[in-house]
């Protein structure tokens, strides 16, 4: 079998299909596991976009019927919902802290590599059995994917749908837990000499913070799970209304769902922040502000879970109020960072960059319409009205969905050693722009008109019919943008120009810029000396390094 | 290590003042929709379920920051932490890991199977139940040799 030739630095490359299909499903390598996270969550974000179309189309006009019957409607959003948030954001985080992360500290892989292919096949398995309610008589899950109880109860949500969506999530918050823990563990014993704490690209220090918000707002999740599962299969009382059950499913839902929303912002505000100094020629500005801000954003974002429950008249208002606004400070202080990076910087607006702009713009529309639905006064006339919708798919799209492109357009040509081609992703990302804010824009004022989330339509006299028409409009260019998407992942598989340098954007600051493209199998055959956040750019660019002992001239090529 | 120890310190005392200023809002604010009941002094009730869910947060967090810093004072000075240190003071043997396993494919297959099961009926739970066990027996003693084998 052996042959001589092969040099330890050579990968093994499988040649035929069975044995490509057995090397992925039994890796254990921390890029391969991120590749088929990458790959698993833009599935499931097509399938989610799918029926976030459907659902769009149903609600074009009043007294539309493209969605056969009001439950499947139901189901439609409870699944749009699920799958977004938990098969799409929340793996999509996985994706690029297993592809990224080990690299950047200087690692040959993560500290638990079969933890890690646990973690991805609990999630992928999971999540099958979550969606797989679909395939049942009676249809998925539709008690919304927040399953307040006790409409999500078996007495008036049967069927099998729901109890495989319970236990499928359980399973897969599981491998969230591992995958949490596995990533802490890598940032805290596996970093390169030299790598201290404070010089961890902010990529890195958001996935640590946001590993650490894993690990205590997904347990909660589980245990809710389960004791759902026992009410729904087995007959037990814990969220009986009788004893305040339903109170206390909000709460421990909320405890999960809110840090959760930050799991799916943190890293993507790590993306980002690794893309704007290099676009802009300077040094991230403030890196150390820029990290307290993230552990403050975290921690504070475990005090703010009843915001979410404003309207059933039973928490503490001045508490979470007051707690919501405050985590808008630590927020303000990293947009204030990433514009100071720009600031006077040389900026130049590759593809990334534009999707990192898209990102900041998009956001910072979300956060201020979040600034108006934390004040108690307002939140109770636009609670469950479409501003909501408007104001979380501002936050969550521009976060997750613009910083996953950056970060593809970014990172490409360190995954598979060719850059996409910089035209379509323009483009792309202009299609993309106006398909979302031409959907989601007039969404606000439905909602302060009045419309409620979650109807399956609505009548002529409601004065909706506009607005809807504009959205559904916007919703099919959003939808269109994936083409040339699409086809550009496929045109550069085929005709793109291998990249032959290490750092292709020529102002790459952390080290997956110092090594080769795509990545060696063990990440380095050798790693630069580190004396700064920016390794790579003091390898790279001595003269402009304020480093002086990297200064070696035999370093350069 | 030590600013490791020193972050999750830093969460344990924010999640332990937040827990004492909750309870302190939720008596200072008597709300008559606050059904949790909870400890009650004169006639105002603290809100129990955040105050339990922010102090055990809090002991979370000091939970792993003492361990940290115990393994701090265990491991003493590593080289990640040191600023001035050469990539060659790093250790060489970093560890054993798996080249490839095809037991995580199957623990996560076969626990599908058992949660599965639990939704849709105890016929299918006597399936799965003995596939992940032997699954997760696999997983577990992959590397085994025998105790001081290796």
């Amino acid at each position: 079998m052996a042959t001589a030739t092969i040099t330890p630095s050579t990968p093994v490359i499988p040649k035929n299909k069975g044995r490509i299909l057995v090397d992925w499903l039994t890796t254990t390598d921390h890029k391969k596991i991120g590749y088929l996270y990458l790959i698993t969550s833009f599935a499931y974000f097509l399938i989610g976009g799918v029926m976030a179309l459907m659902i769009r189309a149903q609600l074009t006009m009043p007294g539309l019927e493209i969605v056969a019957t009001k439950e499947q409607y139901n189901q439609l959003f409870t699944m749009h919902g699920t799958i977004m948030l938990l098969m799409f954001a929340t793996p999509l985080f996985a994706a690029f802290a297993n592809i990224l992360m080990p690299v950047q500290i200087g690692a040959p892989d993560v500290a638990f590599p079969r933890l890690n292919a646990i973690a991805y096949w609990f999630y992928f398995f999971g999540s099958l059995v979550a969606v797989a309610g679909f395939f049942t008589p009676q249809g998925a899950a539709s008690f919304g994917w927040f399953a307040y109880v006790p409409l999500s109860t078996s007495t008036f949500s049967p069927g099998l749908g729901g109890d495989l969506w319970v236990f499928g999530l359980a399973l897969s918050g599981f491998g969230t837990i591992m995958g949490g823990v596995n990533f802490i563990t890598t940032i805290l014993t596996l970093r390169a000499p030299g790598m201290t704490m404070f010089r961890m690209p902010v990529f890195t220090w958001n996935t640590l913070v946001t590993s650490i918000l894993v690990i205590m707002c997904f347990p909660p999740l589980a245990a809710a799970l389960f004791a759902l599962g026992a009410d729904r299969k087995f007959g037990s009382h814990i969220f009986d209304p009788a004893n305040g059950g339903a109170m206390l499913w909000q709460h421990l839902f909320w405890f999960f769902g809110h840090p959760e929303v930050y799991i799916l912002a943190l890293p993507f505000f790590g993306i980002v922040s690794e893309i704007f100094p290099v676009f802009s020629r300077k040094p991230i500005f403030g890196y150390k502000t820029l990290i307290y801000a993230t552990i403050a954003i975290a921690a504070l974002s475990m005090t703010v879970w009843a915001h979410h429950m404003y309207v059933t008249g039973q928490v503490l208002l001045p508490f979470f109020a007051f707690t919501t606004m405050l985590i808008a400070v630590p927020t303000g202080v990293k947009v204030f960072n990433w514009i100071g990076t720009m600031w006077k910087g040389s900026v130049s607006f590759e593809t990334p960059m534009l999707w990192s702009l898209g990102f900041l713009t998009t956001f910072i529309f979300g956060g201020l319409t979040g600034v108006i639905l934390s004040s108690p006064t307002l939140d109770f006339s636009l609670s469950d009205s479409y501003f909501v919708v408007a104001h979380f798919h501002y936050v969550v799209f521009g976060t997750v969905v613009f910083a996953m492109f950056a970060g593809i357009f970014f990172w490409y040509p360190k995954m598979t050693g060719k850059m996409l081609n910089e035209r379509l992703g323009k483009i792309q990302f202009w299609m993309l722009f106006f398909g979302f804010h031409g959907t989601f824009l007039v969404q606000h004022w439905l909602g302060v008109q009045g419309m409620p989330r979650r109807y399956a339509t609505y009548l002529p006299e409601d004065n909706f019919t506009f607005l809807n028409e504009v959205s559904t409009a916007g919703s099919v260019l959003l939808a269109l943008s994936f083409l040339p998407f699409l086809w550009n992942v496929y045109i550069t598989a085929r005709k793109g120009v291998k990249v032959t340098v290490n750092d292709p954007w020529g102002y790459g600051r952390s080290l997956e810029w110092a090594t080769a493209s795509p990545f060696p199998r063990h990440n380095f055959t050798s790693i630069p000396v580190i004396r700064s956040e920016s390794p790579a750019f003091d390898l790279n660019h001595p003269e402009a390094s304020d480093i002086v002992a990297t200064k070696k001239s035999s370093k350069k090529d | 290590m030590r600013t490791n120890a020193r972050l999750f310190w830093a969460g344990s005392a924010f999640y332990f003042l937040s827990a004492i200023a909750y309870a302190i809002v939720s008596l200072w604010f008597p709300y008559d929709g606050l059904t949790t009941g909870g400890p009650s002094i004169g006639e105002y009730k603290i809100e129990i379920v955040g105050t339990a869910a922010l102090l055990m947060l809090g002991m979370m967090a000091a939970f792993i920051a003492f361990y940290l810093g115990k393994t701090h004072k265990t491991q003493g000075p590593v080289p990640e932490d040191n600023p001035n240190a050469k990539i060659s003071d790093g250790d060489a043997e970093i560890g054993f890991f798996n080249a490839w396993s095809w037991w995580p494919f199957f623990l996560g297959l076969f626990g599908s199977i058992v949660f599965a099961s639990l939704a849709v009926g105890w016929w299918l739970f006597f399936i799965g139940l003995p596939l992940g066990l032997i699954a997760l027996i696999g997983f577990v003693f992959e590397n085994s040799r025998g105790q001081y084998a290796h």
